[in-house]
């Protein structure tokens, strides 16, 4: 091939390279072969300990969930997974199909009019969902839940922090957890609040009366309800209470936990405000012989198009994952995904009941209700020291709730608590021991 | 051998198996101490299947699409190559995917051991002080990075003074966008013979200027040979430099954004190290950062104590997050499998096989159509097809057309610079046999009769799609879908989406 562009050497093809940027080695190592490969990288995650061995009650946003084999089958398909993003439409109606059903799928558990074709993930999503109520509505305040997790509140700063719009927290009723509906009134009363978020379940866990009514409360201002999915398949969708936009974490839905990426950004809005939208959109319409066909549409709100006054930079969205939601929730059913999500309620709530009045922890930590997942504060010693020591004993705890980007740290620490779907009545009978050697008084467990 | 897309009449979901309408599925099931003001009322609809339903509907759905192992994607700036099957199987291991990112940090060694590792190989290739891995795509990482921009400038006190953004009119449309996300004003600067005008540089950079994002190679498929002037001439103006990593793959190992004096560069770790496109995603966006911006990079940092890995919270400079978690890590795994196989030879190999192919292509397909630049390209370039326009045949119909020989279109009218432009780049994965198979194609395509080209394409699953009635009618979802007739429904099957109740 050199040759037949008439050049001597390969190095004549970097002939505008001039010598003064030129590198030396980059000091990488030789290459290996497969077998080599997988040896090295097997020897690495050696070291890990899958999620797993451990009697498993890690949740927050992301879960360890069964995912049916007939899901990663399917997204493994080569014209699936190697695909680029479907700017032909006439060469990509199988994913453009498969968007449309996602999105359709978002739609439903939201209650909202339209949904994108996803985004990164949960928190760059309420970031989205953040800058879409500022281009409908004035303020330069955004309203969230101090219990929101504190990976959410420093994306939203920082998704706020280029066009001066700042994240001011709802405190919560230390008893219930619920939101302080006076404090929302007053701020909203002053006028400069151009969005609220709410999360479905909190931060803590809690599913909290005061969402449903927060509408009315704000009026014009846009609600964002942060919804989970799967509590989305028991609960009243955030549409019919009011929400303007609907985001979540679909990570649940069809992919493994990898932790911690990739995950799924969930977006909805009302019909009114699709111009607003960020990222990607599929759409219905017709090839030149009438078939149904369908296919990117109101590219123009995007960055490829609109450039600086574009809705969002988003360009690389998360389409394989959005493809394993609507897999996952098809192969799950809708039956069976509500009695799944009752089975962890169901686990959740014998855990908390079993914990409570153990001496060292407040459990539940609000009296408000939950789903499957609650909060528990630990009298005295520090969350890690704790999740450390039920760790020894086989059970992944929980995570801390303390947020490391906050240098002072005051009162009792919060530990979050999920039953994951391969925990069983040993293992929370297992939790409920460990917790007793734990925490019991003496030189083995003292704070 | 004529090239025929499966077309299955396959509807949407819902219409395999109507959902009942029961009125709820909520109440039905105990939800202990939920208040019932908080059930679902609706049911929710969405199709009870069974798994060969489902696996059936998507293997077909999976037969009306394109991808790598499917045809060649001559994508400019997309850089679609061959996605190993090692890297699937390695990222599928429990020890990679069954790890909770809040478990305690000595059960993830191999997790945070991997990425250390993967930011130091990094840090190599691109010369530059540290890497992050958070950024979820490239322009993810971009966003970081100008985030990082205005919060070194806001130490420095400089913040209300430099509020602009400078960036080529050959800039991918990302650039600009997360540039105004983060707050600044952007200001594009015109191109001479596809590159970078220095003269108008210089007029345009001042003590406002922020930050000059370039992408280099840029998107015509030219080295921006004065980047050492740019460089100089952006630090003396006390501004930062951008590298936008789009293009790595046609430098690796000849050159690097560090050596070229870049304070800042975003990887895409799906285009250049060979991670799946996955039909648009997930990417990985690697931010990497020289010695004045490294404070500033997002936390947690992994970082190692003897033996031990940790997260460091400890950045009183950084950002914060901008994700959760700490990257996709699924695809941070199947970079560093990349890395390792190629090796520090390997990995220049790919570049220097990236160029000869492209510039064989350009040499090849330059006697079809006239190329606007440069005779030396890099690891793409760009053809115009506004002389087509005489005919009645605009680019956008050469690229349906070329679907219609199995092989995916280029990139079309972008770089926007260039009349009609067809963006081309094929990686070193695609062999020689397979560039001349695309030369042949190219060939018929645009010898084809203007009519033929017009109503291209005739071989997929659907003709010409009306892109314009979808932005007038807007059906975004299955709802929106009641009204439409489903052309041609097979026997058996509702003709009409059921409509909602």
């Amino acid at each position: 091939m050199l040759r037949s562009l008439g050049l001597p050497s390969f190095d004549a093809l970097f002939a505008d390279i001039p010598k003064g940027v030129r590198v030396g080695r980059m000091g990488i190592g030789p290459g290996r072969t497969e077998p080599e490969v997988v040896a090295d990288v097997d020897k690495i995650l050696a070291r890990n300990k899958p999620a797993s061995r451990f009697s498993n009650f890690l949740g927050g946003r992301i879960s360890s969930r069964y995912l049916p084999a007939v899901v990663d089958a399917l997204i493994s398909r080569s014209e699936f997974l190697t695909s680029y993003t479907p700017y032909q439409p006439e060469a990509s109606q199988g994913m453009l199909q498969a968007l449309f059903e996602f999105q359709s799928l978002w739609v439903e558990l939201s209650g909202l009019d339209v949904a994108n074709a996803s985004l990164y993930d949960g928190a760059t999503a309420a970031g989205e969902a953040m800058l879409l109520c500022r281009r409908i509505h004035p303020g330069d305040r955004f309203l969230v839940p101090a219990s929101l997790p504190w990976e959410e509140k420093s994306v939203l700063g920082n998704y706020g922090v280029g066009l001066g719009l700042k994240v001011a927290e709802i405190p919560f009723d230390p008893v219930t957890g619920t939101l302080d509906g006076e404090w929302i009134d007053r701020e909203v009363r002053r006028g400069d609040v151009f969005g609220v978020l709410a999360d479905v379940p909190n931060g803590f866990g809690l599913v909290d009366e005061r969402v449903l009514d927060l509408k009315s409360a704000i009026g014009t201002v846009p609600l964002v309800v942060s919804a989970d999915p799967l509590a989305l398949t028991v609960l009243q969708p955030p549409g019919e209470y009011g929400a303007d936009i609907v985001v979540g974490e679909g990570q649940g839905f069809g992919m493994p936990p990898s932790f911690g990426g990739p995950l799924l950004g969930l977006m909805a809005c009302r019909r009114e405000h699709v111009r607003f939208l960020p990222g990607r959109l599929v759409g219905a319409t017709q090839d030149v012989n009438g078939r149904r066909a369908y296919t990117l549409t109101l590219q123009t709100r995007e960055q490829h198009i609109r450039r600086s006054r574009a809705t969002s930079n988003i360009c690389t969205n998360q389409s394989l994952v959005a493809l394993a939601f609507v897999l996952y929730a098809s192969s799950v059913g809708p039956t069976r995904l509500a009695r799944l999500q009752a089975e962890l309620a169901e686990k959740a709530h014998a855990l908390a009941t079993a914990l409570h009045g153990l001496e060292g922890l407040k459990v539940p930590r609000f009296t408000a209700p939950f789903l499957g997942e609650f909060t528990m504060e630990l009298a005295h010693g520090n969350a890690v020291g704790f999740l450390d020591r039920m760790l020894a004993k086989g059970v992944l705890a929980g995570h801390s709730l303390s947020d490391p980007l906050r240098a002072v740290k005051s009162g009792p620490e919060l530990v979050h608590v999920a039953p994951s779907q391969a925990a069983d009545t040993a293992d929370i009978r297992k939790y409920v021991r460990a917790v007793r050697e734990t925490l019991a008084p003496g030189p083995a467990g003292g704070p | 051998m004529t090239f025929r897309q499966a077309r299955w009449d396959e509807p949407p979901l819902w219409e395999l198996a109507p959902p009942k309408t029961a009125t709820t599925n909520g109440p039905a099931i105990a939800l202990p101490g939920v208040p019932d003001r908080w059930r679902r009322q609706t049911a929710l609809r969405w199709p009870e299947l069974s798994e060969p339903e489902i696996a059936r509907h998507y293997t077909r759905l999976s037969q009306m699409n394109f991808g790598i192992e499917t045809s060649a994607y001559p994508l400019g700036s997309c850089t679609m190559k061959y996605n190993p099957k090692v890297s699937e199987m390695l990222a599928r291991r429990p020890g990679a995917a069954d790890v909770h990112p809040y478990q305690p940090e000595n059960t993830v060694q191999g997790s945070l051991e991997l990425i250390y590792r993967l930011e130091k190989l990094l840090a190599k290739v691109t010369g530059l002080r540290e890497v992050s891995l958070q950024p979820a795509a490239g322009a993810h990482g971009e966003y970081a990075a100008l985030l990082m921009v205005r919060a070194y400038f806001q130490d420095q006190g400089k913040l209300g003074q430099r509020t602009e953004v400078l960036l080529p009119d050959t800039a991918h449309g990302t650039n600009p966008a997360s540039a105004a996300m983060a707050g600044f004003t952007t200001r594009e600067i015109p191109s001479k013979n596809g590159c970078v005008d220095l003269g108008r540089l210089k007029e345009a950079i001042s003590e406002r200027t922020a930050c000059f994002m370039l992408t280099n190679p840029n998107t015509a498929g030219l080295f921006e040979s004065d980047i050492m002037l740019i460089a100089r001439t952006v630090h003396e103006a006390g501004a930062m430099l951008y590298y936008d990593g789009a293009n790595l793959n046609a430098i690796m190992g000849v050159s690097s954004p560090g050596r070229m004096g870049f304070d800042v560069a975003h990887l895409n770790l799906h285009k250049t190290f060979a991670t799946p496109h996955g039909g648009g995603g997930p990417g990985a966006g690697a931010l990497g950062a020289g010695e004045e911006l490294a404070p500033y990079l997002p936390v947690p940092r992994v970082a190692k104590d003897k033996r031990r890995y940790y997260l460091d919270y400890q950045r009183p400079k950084s950002i914060g997050k901008i994700k959760t978690g700490y990257g996709n890590f699924g695809l941070d795994l199947r970079a560093y499998v990349y890395i390792l196989s190629h090796g520090e030879e390997g990995l220049a190999h790919v570049s220097r096989r990236a160029v000869l192919n492209s510039n064989y292509l350009a040499d090849r397909l330059g006697k079809f159509l006239p190329r606007p630049f440069g005779k030396l390209v890099k690891h793409e370039f760009v053809l115009s097809g506004a002389r087509l326009k005489e005919e009645g045949v605009r680019t956008l119909d050469l690229a349906k057309r070329l679907l219609d020989e199995g092989v995916h279109a280029p990139t079309v009218y972008f770089p926007s610079l260039v009349e009609e432009s067809l963006m081309i780049e094929f990686p070193e994965t695609e062999s020689r046999r397979e560039l001349d198979a695309f030369v042949e194609a190219f060939d018929r395509a645009i010898h084809d009769t203007p009519q033929h080209l017009r109503e291209a394409p005739k071989n997929l699953s659907v003709g010409r799609v009306d892109e314009v009635r979808a932005a007038r009618e807007l059906q975004l979802s299955w709802k929106d879908l009641r009204t439409v007739p489903v052309p041609s429904a097979p026997a058996g099957r509702p003709a009409t989406t059921p409509a909602p109740p």
